[in-house]
């Protein structure tokens, strides 16, 4: 076991853990961050996917001890005093969801796309995200949240 | 919470982050075959998780800072060290120069697969539907091979030796891949045919030299298609003795859809596959001799 500090969401946070532990369930199974969903653990689906050091990573091919000292975002870090972010309130709004579990990886991955790119076409926004697997297919609508979302990152 | 299943855990291993190349080098030495290096992780972790592999000991090469450069020098040719990821190489500007490779990189697996996913990695994964061996052969790429006994270079072609099996042993380390500065009047390409896999049913690596009308020279190399990267070299000799080389592309993507080795699989039958090796023959080589 080793001790290792992660900046979780703008917090600092500490973990014992072994060496071959997947931060996907560091942050799942010790820091109680669970908008990080675990579903494949092989990188398929991408429902694990956070922002370490400002990249979006699958958190089940990372190992815990990799992010020693890294900083990690995930969907819960863009609520700001209780308030949804504009991706956040744009996927309630068109209803880019149906059973939810792979929204918060789409959150973050869209949230990202935006702050890289806040005016990119449906072709970019498909490839950005064609990492991810929403099984219930609520593809179209997260598209459509993402343009109700962009003007809220273009005049950032 | 893995449920208790091994296929979501890892072995037991010791993880270690060497933050020089001699460090690396004296770590692979000590543990040899106990040892596996790792970069971006993304095959390592995947094949462990299997219980493919179970190293008593995992290297970190990320700490190494020399490994994590893409350097290219007018005359001499693109280097790409080890731990440099496909997102990072896809947006390096020359490797426009180079084009085979950058249509392989920037279409493997997904974006944020190649956020993590090396160059290095992916063709020591040496998986026979991995997309950069065949543009590295077209391309007439070479492996750097380091250990604290010297090193060694190797062409690409002959570093994949199998499925999932290289010329490389204990204690040695891949630290870089060198791919030559393209020759004059040369351009290449990539294409890969996939369905709903995002793995290729079969891939070509298409790389000409154009004197005037005619083709000097010509590497034809298929992925996908049989355990290792497949050479079409009557096709390529077809190409290259015609006078008239836009007349025989039909005839090229005969031969070369005869004379490679290909196999039937999960994802296409043998027959489908020479079919395709036909049709995207065709489909390169117009985009390469256009």
């Amino acid at each position: 076991m080793r001790e290792i500090t992660l900046t979780v969401n703008g917090e600092r946070r500490k973990a014992m853990v072994k060496d071959n532990e997947l931060l996907l369930d560091v942050l799942r199974d010790k820091l109680y961050v669970k908008s990080v969903k675990a579903a494949c653990w092989r990188g398929e689906c991408g429902l694990c996917t956070v922002l370490m050091n400002d990249r979006l990573v699958k958190s089940c091919l990372v190992l815990a001890v990799e992010a020693d000292g890294a900083e990690i975002l995930t969907a819960e870090g863009l609520v700001k005093d209780g308030e949804p972010s504009p991706i956040q309130k744009a996927f309630i709004e068109k209803g880019a969801l149906q059973c939810g579990f792979c929204t918060p990886a789409f959150v973050i991955s869209s949230h990202k796309l935006l702050t890289m790119n806040p005016n990119p076409s449906d072709e970019e926004i498909r490839s950005f995200l064609s990492g991810l697997i929403c099984r219930c297919g609520t593809y179209n609508q997260i598209i459509e949240a993402i343009r109700e979302a962009q003007k809220a990152y273009a005049s950032r | 919470m893995s449920f208790g299943s091994p296929w979501f855990t890892l072995p037991e291993f010791t993880y270690h982050k060497p933050k020089t190349l001699k460090e690396a080098l004296e770590l692979l030495d000590k543990y040899g075959e106990e040892a596996k290096v790792m970069a971006g992780g993304v095959g390592l972790l995947a094949f462990m998780k299997e219980r493919l592999m179970a190293p008593s000991h995992v290297i970190d090469l990320k700490g190494v800072p020399e490994l994590g450069q893409a350097i290219y020098k007018e005359g001499e040719g693109l280097t790409i060290g080890a731990t440099v990821t496909l997102n990072e190489l896809a947006r390096y500007g020359p490797l426009k120069k180079f084009g085979a490779l950058h249509d392989a990189v920037r279409d493997i697996a997904d974006p944020i697969i190649r956020n993590r996913a090396t160059l290095v990695g992916n063709l020591c994964e040496a998986i026979p539907w991995v997309d950069t061996p065949p543009a590295l052969i077209a391309l007439g790429a070479e492996v750097e091979i380091r250990s604290l006994k010297g090193e060694r270079r190797v062409p690409v072609k002959d570093f994949i030796k199998g499925p999932v099996e290289i010329d490389l042993e204990p204690g040695e380390l891949v630290t870089a891949v060198h791919v030559p500065e393209p020759r004059r009047n040369s351009r290449s390409r990539f294409i890969k045919y996939n369905t709903g896999s995002e793995f290729a049913l079969v891939s070509v690596a298409a790389n000409v030299v154009m004197d005037g009308g005619r083709v000097r020279d010509v590497s034809l190399v298929y992925g996908a298609v049989s355990s290792t990267p497949q050479v079409a070299v009557k096709a390529a000799d077809a190409l290259k003795s015609a006078e008239k080389p836009w007349e025989v592309l039909d005839e090229v993507g005969r031969i070369a859809s005869e004379e490679v080795e290909a196999v039937s699989d999960v994802l296409a039958s043998e027959e489908y596959r020479r079919h395709l090796i036909r049709v995207l023959t065709l489909r390169v080589l117009r985009e390469v001799m256009g």
